[in-house]
């Protein structure tokens, strides 16, 4: 799909936001899921970049990326009125928390941003919703307004420059144990949904270990066609018995049917 | 002047199978034509190319499989595929039903696991054609060992050809010295058709982390950059083999495949622009017809191998 960029914005140390306008199918997007944009107009990028979904209205989506190499920093120079080729939206996205479930979400750096649609979606669902943020340090975090619009934001950093000094686990560890009304003796969280570097996701779930809980995770990996043909992108199953694509049968991922 | 009389007749013909185009997508960029099939009928292809099929499934190798480099791709996916018995029952039933000739991809370990999944493949009526995998790069036994030993592979060939009842194809490895040696040996043991090339291997480094990016060093080099080298080889084997040569290696325009046309492919490959433009096969469909029609050409036969 050719879409036209309307704005974009450095947000944060080597992160950017770029939202874009034109014909797409903005209404079936589910949160997690993803777009592939291709980079540059001749043959020098024949892979285009997956990017998650952060935001999106009924006609313009929004995306955040770090910029981490040639296509990511081509991406991160694009001004409005440039023309965008963006595939998607693609994967399969988070299930939504059932009604008056406790939910927790987590997310590491730049992995962040497709749970602020997840947090979007959930809020209304939800009695509580808890989002625990995790960077580095104060200039790597970015949508900390944006996310505390939408629960209970607490933040991590490993410098203490923001929020609590350590990690996310610690965050977690120092949230109320107790649910507000009008459920005070339901157990804190029913549904947890994380994505970030994968030893954040294996301490989220390790955290959890023993606690009737159910969880996901939302997987990165290098990706080449975006839709499930290649087999570049793929992960374990938790019993390694057999691959799963992140980007077609993914990104998110009961956390108990992958091998994190 | 009566239009139909200027269209152009896109139609080709390879080893007794007639195809509506000369454009297939490459074994392995496609996977079985079910994502591909979500963005057009998969018979507007002259046919459809399954991923390489082995006797028995393959989890492939470890991440990260891709990587991309300059005006091209590296790949070392492992021959990952759900096994002969799966893709039968499951991809080829399915693709049976898409009205396009299905070439099926065929690798092994052993030269009795090539003849065993031929004979099934070729046994299930369901496929216009064997594709022999002797060029896979990224796979320890097997693969590319059977491509690039004259005489190992015409041995390959001919076992393979006599339980083979559909036309053979074999596919071949650029990673050699001369490929017009494969080629005749391949063309001796029985290969009705020859497909080629099949990815340079190459290795890309990380200097950052001080380490491949792949996880198994090295992989397989496709796209734009590989071109002249794939038109150069088709040059070379057209000129010395009396069956049909398929040419690709970093097609992405129709322009490209006139390239390799004129080189003496007498049908062409699409790979990694697939990955860059899920339209890419169409797409080059109607630029080759538009070449065609500029230049009033009526049929490909008129301009394959024209450069001596």
């Amino acid at each position: 799909m050719k879409v036209t960029v309307t704005d974009t914005a450095k947000i944060a140390r080597e992160t950017w936001q770029l939202a874009f306008t034109g014909s797409f199918p903005y209404d079936s997007v589910k949160p997690g899921q993803f777009v592939m944009i291709r980079i540059g107009s001749g043959m020098e990028h024949v892979l285009r970049r997956p990017i998650s979904i952060t935001a999106v209205s009924e006609d313009c989506l929004t995306i955040v990326f770090r910029v981490a190499g040639k296509g990511t920093k081509w991406l991160s120079e694009r001004k409005p009125d440039d023309g965008l080729d963006v595939l998607g939206p693609l994967g399969k996205g988070f299930p939504l928390p059932p009604a008056n479930a406790g939910t927790l979400i987590v997310g590491g750096g730049i992995g962040a941003p497709p749970l602020y649609l997840l947090a979007e979606r959930a809020r209304h669902l939800t009695e509580r919703l808890d989002i625990v943020l995790g960077f580095r340090t104060a200039a790597d975090c970015f949508w900390a307004e944006e996310f505390a619009g939408l629960g209970n934001l607490a933040l991590a950093t490993d410098d203490g420059s923001l929020g609590t000094k350590g990690t996310v686990i610690d965050a977690i560890k120092a949230l109320p144990a107790e649910r507000p009304e009008p459920s005070p003796n339901l157990k804190q969280w029913d549904y947890v949904y994380a994505c970030g570097p994968l030893p954040m996701l294996k301490a989220v779930k390790r955290h959890f270990d023993g606690r009737s809980v159910r969880g996901y995770v939302s997987l990165e990996q290098r990706m080449a066609c975006g839709v499930g043909a290649c087999y570049g992108c793929v992960c374990q199953s938790s019993d390694k018995s057999a691959t799963k694509r992140v980007c077609a049968d993914g990104p998110v991922f009961d956390w108990n049917e992958v091998a994190l | 002047m009566n239009e139909t009389l200027n269209t152009p007749d896109l139609s080709v013909e390879i080893a007794g199978l007639r195809l509506r185009n000369p454009v297939m997508p490459a074994s392995g960029c496609f996977g079985f034509g079910r994502e591909y099939a979500e963005y057009y009928p998969l018979n507007r292809l002259g046919a459809v190319v399954t991923k390489a099929v082995t006797l028995r499934p393959r989890l492939g190798n470890p991440t990260p499989r891709v990587t991309e480099t300059g005006a091209g791709m590296l790949n070392a996916i492992g021959l990952a595929n759900p096994g002969v018995e799966h893709v039968l029952a499951n991809e080829l039933q399915w693709l049976a039903e898409q009205d396009v000739p299905v070439i099926v991809n065929v690798a092994g370990e052993t030269k009795d696991e090539y003849v065993e999944v031929a004979g099934i493949i070729s046994g299930s009526g369901l496929a216009a054609a064997v594709e022999l995998n002797v060029s896979c790069p990224n796979v320890k036994a097997g693969g590319i060992s059977f491509g690039t030993d004259p005489r190992i592979l015409q041995d390959l060939v001919e076992a393979v050809r006599r339980v083979c009842t559909v036309p053979l194809f074999v596919k071949l490895s650029p990673n050699v010295t001369d490929i017009r040696r494969i080629a005749l040996a391949a063309r001796a043991g029985g290969a009705e058709a020859l497909t080629l090339i099949n990815t340079l291997i190459g290795m890309q480094i990380d200097i950052h982390r001080r380490r491949p990016v792949l996880a198994n060093t090295v992989g397989g080099l496709s796209g734009p950059a590989i071109k002249p080298v794939a038109v150069r080889m088709v040059y070379e084997v057209a000129k010395v083999v009396d069956i049909p040569v398929i040419g690709m290696g970093g097609i992405c325009s129709g322009t490209d495949a006139i390239e390799f046309v004129m080189a003496g492919a007498g049908a062409v490959m699409v790979g990694t622009a697939n990955f860059t433009n899920p339209m890419a096969c169409p797409q080059i469909i109607a630029e080759i017809d538009q070449f065609m029609l500029e230049h009033g050409i009526k049929s490909l036969t008129e301009i394959r191998g024209c450069i001596t």
